[in-house]
């Protein structure tokens, strides 16, 4: 059972909290080319083998730690943690996905937007970028799923928030937080291959019909 | 020699009074010694010298407060003994831990080290106990910690009040031409049968001009106002406000703020160092050498830090094996390695014929090296003149540091003046100094000048002075489902010879007790019963950590005990009880069985309880906690604690003294250990030491008994039995034994 | 560069990358938020900023924006003790301290968001401030007192 403050809470904490991020400032060298490949240029298994490396991105713990299930909590890896666990402190980011419920992520993870290139390069602190930290959508659950759960809720414009593949590049240009797990700073291990790699992946896959391995 | 020692003694309770400009001090009165006095400036020439715990002038009442707190609610009961019998309220009086002084030595500290076990109050132990106090006296020991403040004060500072009242009474007497046994007081006032109400400020004067009133009585335990009752801490509106100011708050006029960063490599030397980089930085006005380190003086706590960051240092390796593994070879290869014993206080039965043959278990046991960790990190404020050193720092031993900060400087140890500052926690942290001595020498590299130096976190952990890490071996048998022989040998490096060694420079000859404190000394009566200490050479520098010897000890001597007991097929309560040999000790248990309903219906499937005992600083300290062992892991429900000090000053401190040490050791024993590669310690800050967190603690439920005829102090003994009572939980839940901490290596916690 | 803490403006000349906790602490002399891990581990800086529980360690003081900060001293003071201040003082939690001034900020943030938290969201919202005296159970019970108060006033 929910509260009933829990919803006005959320309204509350959104617009205060992103007022900070809407000046974010993205680096240069982050920005990513949106070229799809002509429509019918990519078969099928070069879509599959496209899907793969996506697969690599998206069951990366430096990806997958935020896309947790219905559990609400974020997770943790990394050599001083030993094997990948919830967060430490208890932290549960709630329905809302922001900890409005007890403790929001804006807490430890504040917003920067000034000096983007020096936001984390502290050891051990809590990673920050120019938008309010956050878990991903419940339905973009990734942590600890197959290849195929993942394929289908992507290519799912019901669990993928209403998307094409462009628009899927798109959010991909546009969700800092997703930028940072390629650049994580602090000695963190980032995302395989490169942002502009992964767009590019992306985009293969849907000129190739968004194949899935069991398919 | 005995006469000497008699007289030395007696002189604890020597209290006088003495004029101070505006009014009278009350304290230990040492005017036919040569005056070392923290009253000193204050004082006018030809006054009488005196080491002073009261002090009352026409401002009001000042309340001293010698030993240091560092959250324990020292000030505040320190400031509750005088007033009890001074007659105030102690929130309305100033509070001020005064200047260092000899006279503030602590004598019941020492008394740890007694060879008897604290259950032994006979004669014999009882005077060798009394004359610990003398090195104590003879050595300056104004030590806090060793859970001793309140039994070291308890008649000490009532009877500095109990002087100030009837003195200031006779001078009432003498004003008004009425008896003093026909006055009374009453919150600062001496009282007149008509009801005349002649406050102590006005007394003051007239009090310092007469002879002090010494043959007082203490007032009966049945008469205290205050005292044994719940008490509010005076202090706690300050911390709950944020205005409570700790030495790391501290702002002196003028002052500049410095960042060390030491060699990791603890005591080894720096090779060479490129500040390039850092004096180039904004706000950085210094970059200087100091002992085996760099430092840097800055603008600002922050600027002064990312300095540091910025300077590349060559370090020379640190003087003890690099890596843990190679530190535990060491300590593994001395255990039950007769040229190495160090001693054997417990022997009783035969325990070399009962190991001879039979069903014999043996089992080896681990505790790891630990940081202190206090919230509040190492800080100084120094300032030196081509006259004077002056310091304001939080410790636990400021006439340590006033001594090496007159060595340091080359300054007569009068003309340096340790200022000490509310603590943020210590648990041990603040009996070193070399954060002080660091301010001084960039304090002497910029005379005039205040010096504000802050260690970093990363600096704080990687510089600390550890909990020893200690190895022990258990090995015994069982008969009739009874336990019936009982070994254990317990091997780590010497730790008051380490700390004696760097604080006062002098070698502490013999055996180092705190090797078995906690294990050899427990109230037990097992036919054949052995404790054997075993001293591996030093190697990383160690200290005191929250209950010393019997952290570690504390584990191996209840572990070993649960796990004979459980292969004797007994009940581990009962057992323990039978086994116990002292009535105090026996009441604590069974009062643990009682709160716990041990003896009621079993707890659910998945769950698991264990019972431990450690009697540490003389207070029996019985602890039962219940886990679930859930999907995701153990779930700490719920621990009862029963423990016996005496009589119980303040219930409401007491139990957060006691539920706190509790926590402390079973938070060390769920996460938390030091270890260290290329020589540097390797957890530098509290993502990688996080002990328990709210969502993680029990319900508490603590019983204080007052069976005991001496009265304890309840800092530390909490700790000890936590750790083995959460391992006997653990056992009785999932049927695993845990004998190596911390239990996360082998098993995930909720 | 403007900022506002307590309700009182200051101009501040400093780095935009330098944490707020330092500013407040060093720049301004205001030393209620403590330093006590800079990693956002411990939670003894914790302030508020525009009424919500922020790590002060880990804002860039270039990152406040036109954000008002509370700190300790502007929740409440000894003669006029918020409801959180009172409940702790009642319930006698602090031992050392060091840590309560980060505890009663975030006690008090989760509070003005959720007036009636259970056990297990006081457990979520507390679990970020680190205690090493160990001082939670009476924290616990205080955050429960503090709700109590808060709804009868």
């Amino acid at each position: 059972m929910k509260p009933t403050y829990f919803h006005k809470s959320v309204m509350v904490a959104l617009p205060l909290f992103s007022a900070i991020a809407i000046t974010s400032v993205i680096a240069a060298d982050d920005k990513i080319e949106i070229n799809p490949p002509a429509a019918d240029s990519i078969s099928k298994a070069q879509g599959l083998e496209a899907w793969s490396r996506i697969y690599e991105v998206t069951s990366h713990p430096r990806c997958a730690n935020c896309h947790t299930g219905p559990s609400d909590r974020p997770m943790w890896s990394g050599p001083s943690y030993g094997k990948t666990r919830e967060h430490g402190m208890n932290i549960q980011a709630g329905a809302s996905r922001i900890g409005a419920e007890t403790i929001l992520c804006s807490t430890c993870h504040t917003t920067k937007s000034h000096d983007w290139e020096n936001a984390n390069t502290t050891n051990h602190a809590a990673p920050r970028v120019a938008m309010s930290w956050s878990l991903a959508p419940v339905e973009a659950h990734w942590f600890g799923r197959t290849t195929q759960q993942i394929c289908e809720q992507l290519r799912n414009p019901e669990t993928n928030g209403g998307r094409d593949m462009l628009e899927i590049a798109e959010h991909l240009n546009h969700d800092l937080i997703l930028h940072w797990a390629w650049s994580p700073g602090a000695n963190r291990e980032p995302a395989p291959y490169s942002l502009q790699e992964h767009v590019n992946d992306i985009l293969m896959w849907g000129v190739a019909s968004t194949p899935c391995p069991e398919d | 020699m005995m006469g000497r020692l008699r007289t030395l003694t007696r002189r604890t309770f020597l209290i006088g009074s003495a004029a101070v400009a505006g009014g009278v001090v009350f304290g230990t009165y040492l005017a036919k010694r040569p005056v070392k006095n923290p009253l000193l400036t204050d004082l006018q020439q030809g006054e009488a010298a005196i080491t002073p715990y009261v002090k009352i002038d026409s401002s009001g009442v000042t309340l001293i407060t010698p030993r240091a707190d560092k959250g324990q609610g020292a000030y505040s009961l320190q400031a509750q003994l005088i007033a009890e019998e001074l007659d105030i309220d102690p929130a309305s009086a100033n509070l001020s831990p005064g200047l260092p002084g000899p006279a503030y030595y602590n004598g019941t500290v020492m008394e740890e080290s007694v060879p008897f076990p604290a259950y032994n109050q006979g004669a014999m132990a009882e005077t060798v106990r009394r004359f610990m106090h003398v090195p104590a006296k003879l050595l300056a020991m104004q030590i806090t910690g060793g859970s001793s403040t309140v039994p070291d004060s308890f008649v000490k500072l009532r009877m500095a009040g109990a002087i100030a009242r009837e003195t200031l009474k006779e001078a009432a007497a003498q004003q008004s031409g009425i008896a003093r046994d026909q006055l009374s007081t009453e919150n600062g006032f001496v009282v007149l049968p008509d009801g005349t109400r002649l406050p102590y400020t006005e007394l003051a004067t007239p009090a310092a001009g007469i002879e002090p009133v010494t043959d007082v009585e203490l007032r009966s335990k049945s008469d205290w106002k205050s005292l044994g009752k719940p008490m509010q801490r005076i202090d706690m509106p300050a911390k709950c406000t944020g205005t409570e100011q700790y030495g790391i708050d501290l702002q002196i006029e003028g002052m500049v703020h410095a960042a060390v960063r030491a060699n990791p490599g603890l005591g080894a030397a720096v090779e060479s160092y490129d500040a390039t980089a850092a004096e180039s930085m904004r706000g950085v006005q210094k970059v200087l050498p100091i002992e085996n380190g760099v430092a840097v003086v800055a603008d600002n706590t922050w600027r002064a830090w990312r300095a540091v960051d910025a300077i590349d240092i060559q370090w020379a390796a640190g003087p003890y094996p690099a890596s843990t593994d190679e530190i535990f070879a060491k300590i593994e290869k001395v255990i039950n390695n007769e040229a190495h014993r160090d001693h054997r206080q417990r022997d009783e039965g035969d325990v070399e014929s009962a190991l001879e043959d039979g069903d014999i278990f043996e089992a080896q046991y681990k505790v790891p090296y630990l940081a202190h960790a206090p919230m509040e990190p190492m800080n100084a404020i120094v300032k030196v003149t081509d006259d004077q050193c002056e310091i304001w720092t939080g410790t636990q031993i400021p006439l340590f540091v006033r001594d090496h900060a007159a060595a340091l400087t080359g300054l007569d140890k009068e003309n340096v003046f340790v200022y000490v500052q509310p603590i943020g926690g210590s648990f041990g942290h603040k009996l070193e100094d070399t954060h002080v001595l660091q301010a001084v020498e960039i304090a002497m590299a910029l005379k005039g000048t205040a010096v504000k130096l802050v260690w970093s976190r990363e600096e704080d952990m990687t510089h600390d002075y550890l909990r020893p890490g200690a190895v022990a071996i258990g090995r015994g048998k069982v008969a009739d489902s009874k336990v019936d022989t009982f070994d254990l040998s317990v091997a780590q490096s010497a730790l008051l010879p380490d700390w004696f060694g760097r604080l006062m420079k002098i070698n502490i000859p013999g055996p180092d007790a705190t090797i078995t404190t906690g294990s050899w000394d427990q109230p037990f009566d097992i036919p054949n019963y052995r404790v054997t200490g075993y001293r591996a050479p030093t190697m990383v520098p160690i200290s005191s950590w929250r209950s010393v010897g019997a952290s570690g000890n504390g584990f191996f001597h209840d572990s070993l005990l649960d796990e004979l007991i459980h292969k004797a097929g007994a009940d581990p309560l009962a057992e323990r009880i039978r086994l116990c040999l002292d009535d105090t000790s026996r009441k604590v248990l069974e009062k643990a069985g009682e709160i716990s309903d041990w003896n009621g219906p079993s707890i659910s499937e998945n769950r698991g309880r264990g019972v431990a005992f450690c009697l540490s600083f003389g207070v029996p300290t019985a602890v039962v906690t219940e886990v679930t062992n859930t999907d995701s892991g153990i779930k700490i429900d719920k621990v009862y604690v029963v423990v016996d000090v005496g009589d119980v000053l303040d219930p409401v401190n007491l139990e957060a003294q006691v539920f706190g040490g509790v926590i402390f050791g079973m938070a060390h024993a769920m996460n938390c250990e030091t270890t260290f590669e290329n020589h540097a310690a390797q957890q530098n800050n509290y993502h990688a030491f996080e002990g328990m967190r709210l969502y993680q603690v029990p319900e508490f439920e603590v019983v204080a008994l007052s069976n005991a005829g001496k009265i304890r102090g309840i800092g530390e003994p909490g700790v000890p039995p936590a750790a083995p009572s959460l391992g006997n939980a653990i056992f009785a839940a999932t049927g695993r034994r845990i004998r190596e901490l911390p239990f996360n290596k082998q098993i995930d916690f909720v | 560069m403007e900022i506002t803490v307590n309700n009182t403006s200051y101009t501040i000349d400093a780095e935009p990358e330098m944490p707020l906790l330092w500013v407040l602490r060093d720049e301004l002399g205001i030393t209620g938020p403590k330093y006590g891990c800079g990693i956002a581990q411990c939670g003894a800086c914790t302030v508020h900023v525009n009424g919500y529980a922020v790590r002060s360690c880990q804002l860039a003081i270039g990152d406040l924006g036109n954000s008002q900060v509370t700190t300790i001293e502007g929740l409440g003071t000894t003669q006029s003790l918020h409801s959180v201040q009172q409940a702790w003082i009642e319930n006698q939690v602090a031992q050392c301290g060091y840590c309560q001034s980060g505890q009663i900020m975030q006690a008090a943030s989760l509070l003005s968001t959720n007036p009636d938290p259970t056990d297990d969201q006081i457990d979520a919202a507390m679990s970020g401030n680190l205690c090493r005296c160990g001082t939670y159970p009476r924290i616990r019970a205080a955050v429960k007192a503090a709700a109590k108060k808060l709804q009868e006033v």
